[in-house]
This record gives C-alpha cells, structure tokens and sequence, in this order.
C-alpha cells in the first residue's frame, strides 16, 4: 500500500506533537480528515443528482462559481441512503493538467476538531476487506474509540472512478 | 520551462506574425521601406535573443535570413517573388524550431536548415545591381516604426487565459449573488440603493469580463493571405484576397473554433470556385479572381462571409450529385427551391469535386465546415450564382460562455436544451398522450404534421424514478447534426441564458450531458447534450429533413411561426419574430398610471396589455404572472398571459374568394387561431391624456 505509507509519512513530517483531524461521522463510525487539507466545511448545501451516475456520486453542489462533484462517503461504505440533508467537505483536486478545482466528500455529520499524536496510530488491520483497505488510511486510537484516517486524495472522484473500474 | 524563455517563445511568435503579414504585403508594395524595417526587425529580435539564450540553431538560420534582409532594406537588394518565397520559407524554419522548443525544449534536427540557409546565401549573394529607386529609399523609417509599436504595448497586458476564465466564474458567483440580494426584502433604509448600485456595478463588470475575453477577428484573418498566395500559386490560379470588418471582436475561444472552417472554406474558395485565369478570360472576367473575408456584428452574432468571384455551383449538379449518392430522393428534391438544394452540400459524404486535389476534395468537406461551426452553437449557409460566384456565410454567436437555453423538467428535476437545436415544441395533454405517441414495437413515434417523428422518453432514458410523472407532456423537437428526434419531458420553465460550467470527468463520462449551469434562481441543471442522446438511442441522420421548417413551410421568411398563449381562457397567438423574451415576474412589480399597468425594466418604462383580465383577477402580490415582451416597430410592449402552451408554424388563411390574406387570423395547429396585434396596444402617452 503506497498510498497508505504515504499518507503516514506526510502525517509524521507535519507535526512532532499532534496532528488537528477534523471529525467527522458517518453511520456508527468516527473518521479523521486532517483539518489543513479542508477548504471548507459546508452545511447541508443544495445539492442536484445526476441522473446515470456511478453509485458513489452524491450529486453536484454550487460552490464559488464552479460547480463541484459531491462523493458520498455513505455510499462507498455501502450504507442505506442519508436520513437528513449531509454536510459537505471541500478539497482541491488536481488534474492531470495541472489545473486546479474542487472536489467534495458528503458525511452525516461534521464534530470537532481532535489532536491526535503520531504515536497513537496503526495502519489498516490486515483483516479489513479489500474495498475498506483501499479508502480508510489506518486508524488513530483514541481513549473513546478509533478515529479511522481518511487521505482525501483518495476520495476524488476521478481517482475513485479508477480504482472502481480495477476492481 | 524557464520563464524567460517562455516570454521569449511568445514575443518571437509575435514578431513572426507581423513579419507573415509583412511579407505577404511586399509582393504587392515590394519598395515599401517600412515594410522591409518590420521583416528585418522581427528577425534581428530573435537572432539578438537566441544568441543569449544559447539556442544556435535558431541563431544560424535568422543569421543567413537577417544577411539577405539587410541588403533588402540597404536597397541592396530588390524584394521579388523568389526573394519572398525564401523568406516565407525561412519564417516556416523559424517557427517550427519555436514550436519544438515549446514542445520538447529542445531546437530539433539542425540537419534541415541546411537547404534554407543555402538558399538565403545564394540570393544574397547574386548579383543584383542595386537600383536608383532603391538608393533614394534612404529615409530612416525603421527608426520610427518601433515608437508605435511600444505605445501599443504599455496599454495591453498579456493575461492567462485560465485567469480571465475564473474571473469569469466569479463574476458569474456575483451575479447569482446579487439576484439573492435583490430578492431579499430587506426593510432597513437605505438598503434598497445600495442594491441597485450593487446590480449596476454587477452588470458592469461581467460585461468588461466578457470584453477581456474577446479578440478582433484580425487575428485569424491575418493568417489567410499567406494561405491565398501559397494556394493560388500550387494551383495555377491568380486570386486577390480582400479583408473586411477585421476589427469585429469575438470571445477567444469561438475565435479558436472557426480558424479551421474558415481555412477550409478559403480552400474550397479557391480550389473549385475561382476559376483558372485562362477560363476566367473566356468569360470576359479579370484573370485574377477575387476572395472576400468579411466579418461584421449582428446583435448577439458576428457573421463571417466568405465570398469569391467564380464560377459559382451549379444546382443541377448538386442535385444529382445528392440523388446519385441517395442523400435525398428524387421525388424531394423536385420539391426543394434552388436555395434549399444549395444546403444539401452540407450533407456529410458529399463532395462535387470532379479531381481530387490535395487541397481539397477528399471526401471531406463543408460537412466538416457546417459540424465545426454548429458545434460552438453557429449556423452555416451558402448562396451561388452560376458564373458570378459563391458566398458562404458563417453566423457565429459572440460569446461561448452563455448560451441560450430552454430549461425542461422531467421528474421533478431541470435540464438545459440548448437553443440551437430546438425547432418546435409540442403540448400534448395526457389524453392526448395516450392517443397520439404511437408504438411500433418499442419504439415511440408521434405524427408531426403527417410525418412520423420518433420519441426520446427523457425520465426513461435517464432512468428517473423519483417522482411521478404528471399528466400531459411536451414533445420537443430536436435536429442535431441533423438527427432529428422527439424529446419527451414533463414540463417547460423558462429559456434563459446560461452560463455553461464543464463537468467533471466521470460525469462527462455518461455521455449524455455536455456541461451543467446554475440558474438565475441559484437551482443546478444539467445541459443535455442532444447529439449525443440521438446517438446513444440510434437515431439515424435524416438528410431529407435537413431545414425542416424550410421545406415544410416555404412561408417560413414571411414570418409564420407563432408563440400560442392562453390568456383568459382563450388561445391566441403572436408572431415569434416579435417577441423579445418570455418573463415571469411577481404581481407586486406591475405598477399603474392612471389605468394603464406598466412595469419598470432597467429603467424603461413597458407598456402592459393586459387582455385577458389577469392583472385584475384577485391574486397574492408575490404570485407569479407571465409577461411577453414584444417589438412593435420601434417600441416595447408587454402583454399578460395564462400561459405560453406552444410554439408552432401557422399557414396563412385567404378570405374566401379573394387573394387577400387574412392578417389578424392564422391556422394553427388545424385550428383557426387570432393573432394579437400589437399595433392595436395604445401609447402610453395616449392613455395618460386619456385618463
């Protein structure tokens, strides 16, 4: 797992004491997204469904004059569809070109702002399935819980349209 | 790449350019002096910087070519075909070594220069005697030229194209914005100017946005009389190349989007239409045939003519050309006008060209020219005269950004169609929904005038389930690339304007949408790309139907097409060559003078008629009403409707007996319909006095 080593390395270069992971829920689990990658946090915003689109594809959301690509978080984990409207994470892609837009990840809920240390994290147990290894970047333990690490990279919907069709 | 060389890859191009344009203007005026300055400078400028940016080969060949122009300018040296040949040679050297550069960072294979800088010396060095004329050209007009040139530079600025493109994002985030604003009743004083300051401001800047992206048409043009000579002189033809209009500004992109039309037209312009000089003279015309590239501005269109002076396109060729090829069949073509059969060219697989050059005619041809253009949203037409010549006449819109659209609703959810491809709209409630849409097998078809159109069901299609489809539908009839079809939607809002914003991949990946937009009312829609629905279900190209308003309505240019509204209960009609746009707007805005209920849009005062009582009906201030806004003459008026059920072609009725055409009646959609007459809408001054 390249991605994964990756992941881990950035993290421990960034912080020597704790690294800010912003919380956020979906279903019964608690995942981290590390808080610098986060462009904006947006609440329930209006959303459009695309008619055809793959199953992970939430929907289109108007955000600054672009109109960006919503991947639902719920969806990939394969969980029944949102009870209320969900909030949505906004990060920067890059295409190939080098150009720049966004991108969002849809989760049921958005908490608090955790410091977690180096020290306190495991990569994904080997026995987590195949799909699961391929989102989640290991786990933090934390007192209450896990806290599962998301690498947001790996959630733009054209990474993720790749890695679908290999599977 | 490194930035410097960047800057100098950029004003090199430049610099070649201008000496192109130079160069192909010395064969006409081979003793202009400021013409020779120009070609000598841009040359000098890139063998001074190649030397310093350490790029020999670039420097080799603009050395041999700055020795040759430098006895040009000296008046060492006369300018004649061979000298200009070679230089135009050694500027086609120069910018294929600049775009290896671009490309790979390197200069390329120094092999190939050889042939050029052999060619450069050798006409350097003959022996031509320098004339008396040239010797008194010793005014220094090269020193003056550059003070020109550096004006025009310190007001421009060179501006990333990705910039100006997120700027003109943003500005279309102010707009919607700004709509919120002007929506929100705000009661706080003082609040009500600051938001149509805001509104004013708004406007302002999206159009200097929009000014930033345009270009003159000159840019383009510019490259044609090289094309025209070069062509000319490889088919043994003479042509004179007139430009017209090259101040015209278009958006960049659009811009982009003709270059290669507009070249393969230029082609086909002198490859079959400008005859070869010695049959131009049996004729009794000049050997040297004329080329006309003319841009001007049409409201929202800027249209590109391209018209010669030869032997024109005999129709009767066309003609058998397109039955021989069963592109039509004969039988319809004895119903086409001379005009409607020119069109047919357009037809892809139809070339007339009896050799086949390597210029053109292979197989190729203004199909490639027609798909370009309607691609960015353009039209194509063509006109001939046997023997006088042919003009072909590109209608191109002035910005690609904002498209007008027709939002639909299937399901509860809103689409775009883009304008272009939308010929007429067909109401059909759900009785007639039931009786009227035929089934062969499963395939939908319903009979447009005697004629069976298949059907696209859209909710089915995109595989909607959400929510139910209502009673009654619309059947929009769509021609795209020629593949004429059905779509079925549920419902129609407004057209609007658009802003088209691209789709990420994996979305552009389902193929059956081209982008999507966010409305005035901050809502998303997809855009519905049709070309590729009618692909995705198998519709076939309809040559026969190409123009099928032409065909079908031969009145169609004496205005027949009317807008059917419902106003108190009863139908009526309006001439759509009349309306300016459909507006919904909330009663509260329609104010009064005296009794007359007028409506204030951006400033202007519009008269309201309001026929069918719906202004007086009892009704909530924020409830919508529908408004369409007409021209009568030279005036604006606005009259109130129910509702807009239909856009259909009428056919004239006569008075029994007579030849006199009934103008305030038409026949509709087999019904007898009234036609409004807004003449008959009184002056606004007229019923002030009056009241």
């Amino acid at each position: 797992m390249m991605q994964a080593a990756d992941a881990e390395s950035r993290g421990a270069a960034a912080l020597e004491d704790g690294i800010e992971m912003c919380s956020v829920r979906v279903g019964q689990t608690l995942f981290g997204v590390p808080i610098m990658r986060i462009l904006e946090i947006l609440d329930a915003p209006a959303m459009r469904p695309v008619p055809l689109a793959p199953g992970y594809i939430g929907g289109l959301v108007h955000y600054r004059g672009e109109i960006l690509t919503a991947v639902s978080l719920r969806r990939l984990l394969g969980l029944p569809p949102h009870t209320h409207p969900p909030d949505l994470l906004v990060f920067e892609a890059k295409d190939g070109e080098g150009r720049n837009g966004y991108f969002g990840l849809l989760v049921d809920a958005v908490g608090e702002v955790l410091t977690v240390s180096v020290e306190d994290f495991e990569a994904n147990p080997s026995t987590l399935d195949d799909e699961r290894k391929a989102l989640f970047a290991g786990a933090y333990k934390l007192g209450g819980g896990l806290l599962v690490m998301l690498d947001p990279a790996r959630f733009d919907p054209v990474q993720l349209s790749q890695s679908q069709l290999s599977q | 790449m490194d930035d410097l060389i960047r800057e100098f890859l950029i004003e090199s191009q430049d610099g070649l350019d201008r000496m192109e344009q130079c160069l192909t203007e010395l064969e006409d005026r081979p003793q202009d002096a400021g013409l020779l300055a120009e070609v000598f400078r841009s040359v000098h400028t890139i063998k001074g910087t190649t030397g310093f940016l350490g790029f020999l080969r670039l420097e080799a060949l603009s050395h041999a070519g700055e020795n040759l122009l430098g006895l040009l300018r000296d008046g060492k040296l006369q300018a004649d075909d061979g000298i200009i040949s070679a230089l135009l040679e050694l500027l086609d050297g120069l910018r294929a070594i600049l775009q290896s550069i671009e490309e790979s960072g390197g200069e390329g294979n120094a092999s190939d220069d050889a042939e050029v800088i052999g060619r450069l010396r050798v006409l350097a060095e003959m022996p031509q005697g320098a004339s008396a004329a040239a010797q008194t050209r010793e005014t220094p007009a090269a020193e003056e030229q550059p003070i020109v040139h550096s004006g025009a530079a310190e007001s421009t600025l060179r501006v990333d194209i990705g910039l100006l493109n997120r700027m003109m994002n943003l500005v279309g985030e102010l707009v919607l914005t700004r709509n919120q604003i002007l929506q929100a009743h705000n009661a706080e004083a003082g609040f009500a100017p600051l938001a149509r300051r805001l509104d004013m401001v708004t406007a302002d800047l999206r159009e200097a946005v929009m000014k930033a992206r345009m270009q003159p048409v000159s840019h383009v043009f510019s490259k044609f009389p090289r094309l025209v000579r070069d062509l000319s002189q490889q088919l043994g033809k003479q042509a004179k190349l007139e430009l017209g209009g090259q101040e015209t500004e278009l958006d960049k992109s659009l811009l982009e989007a003709i270059k290669d039309p507009l070249t393969h037209s230029v082609r086909n312009a002198i490859d079959h239409g400008i005859e070869a000089p010695e049959v131009r003279r049996a004729a009794g015309k000049n050997p040297e045939g004329l080329l006309r590239l003319n841009a001007r501005q049409q409201g929202s269109h800027v249209i590109v003519e391209v018209t010669d002076d030869g032997g024109g396109i005999r129709v009767e060729r066309i003609r058998d050309k397109a039955i021989e090829r069963r592109l039509i069949t004969p039988q319809k073509a004895a119903q086409l006008s001379d005009r409607e059969l020119l069109q047919l060219i357009f037809l892809p697989g139809f070339s007339t060209a009896e050799k086949v050059t390597n210029v053109s005619g292979r197989g190729v041809g203004m199909d490639v020219v027609r798909t370009n253009v309607e691609r960015i949203g353009g039209k194509v037409e063509i006109d001939s005269r046997p023997g006088r010549g042919t003009t072909l006449r590109l209608s191109i819109p002035l910005t690609l950004a904002i498209i007008p659209a027709l939002i639909v609703r299937s399901r509860g959810q809103n689409f775009a169609l883009p304008q272009g491809v939308l010929f007429e709209l067909v109401h059909l409630t759900g009785e007639q929904a039931r009786s009227q849409i035929e089934w062969l097998e499963n395939a939908p078809l319903y009979r447009l005038r005697g004629r069976l159109l298949p059907l696209v069901f859209l909710d089915r299609l995109l595989a909607q389930e959400d929510a139910a489809a209502g009673d009654g539908c619309y059947i929009a009839v769509l021609n795209a690339d020629g593949r004429r079809y059905g779509l079925v939607i549920d419902g129609l809002a407004d057209p609007e304007e658009i802003v088209v914003k691209p789709l990420s991949v994996v979305l552009k990946g389902i193929g059956l949408f081209s982008g999507a937009t966010v409305m005035g009312n901050g809502e998303m829609a997809l855009i519905l790309d049709p070309g590729a629905i009618a692909l995705r279900v198998g519709i076939g190209l309809s040559a026969e139907d190409e123009e099928p308003h032409a065909t079908e309505d031969p009145s169609s240019a004496s205005g027949s097409e009317f807008l059917l509204v419902e106003a108190g209960g009863e139908e009526a009609a309006l001439p759509i060559e009349d309306i300016l746009r459909i507006e919904r707007i909330p009663r509260a805005r329609v104010e009064r003078i005296g009794q007359m209920p007028v409506l204030r849009v951006e400033g202007s005062l519009l008269t309201l008629e309001d026929r069918a009582g719906i202004l007086s009906e009892p009704g909530d201030a924020e409830e919508q009403i529908t408004v369409v806004v007409c021209r009568d003459g030279g005036r604006h008026v606005g009259i109130t409707v129910s509702q807009v059920v239909d856009v259909a072609s009428g056919t004239p009725l006569k008075y029994a007996g007579t030849a006199i055409a009934a103008s305030e009646v038409t026949l509709l959609k087999e019904r007898v319909t009234g036609v409004i007459d807004t003449r008959r809408i009184p002056e606004l001054a007229e019923m002030v006095e009056a009241g």
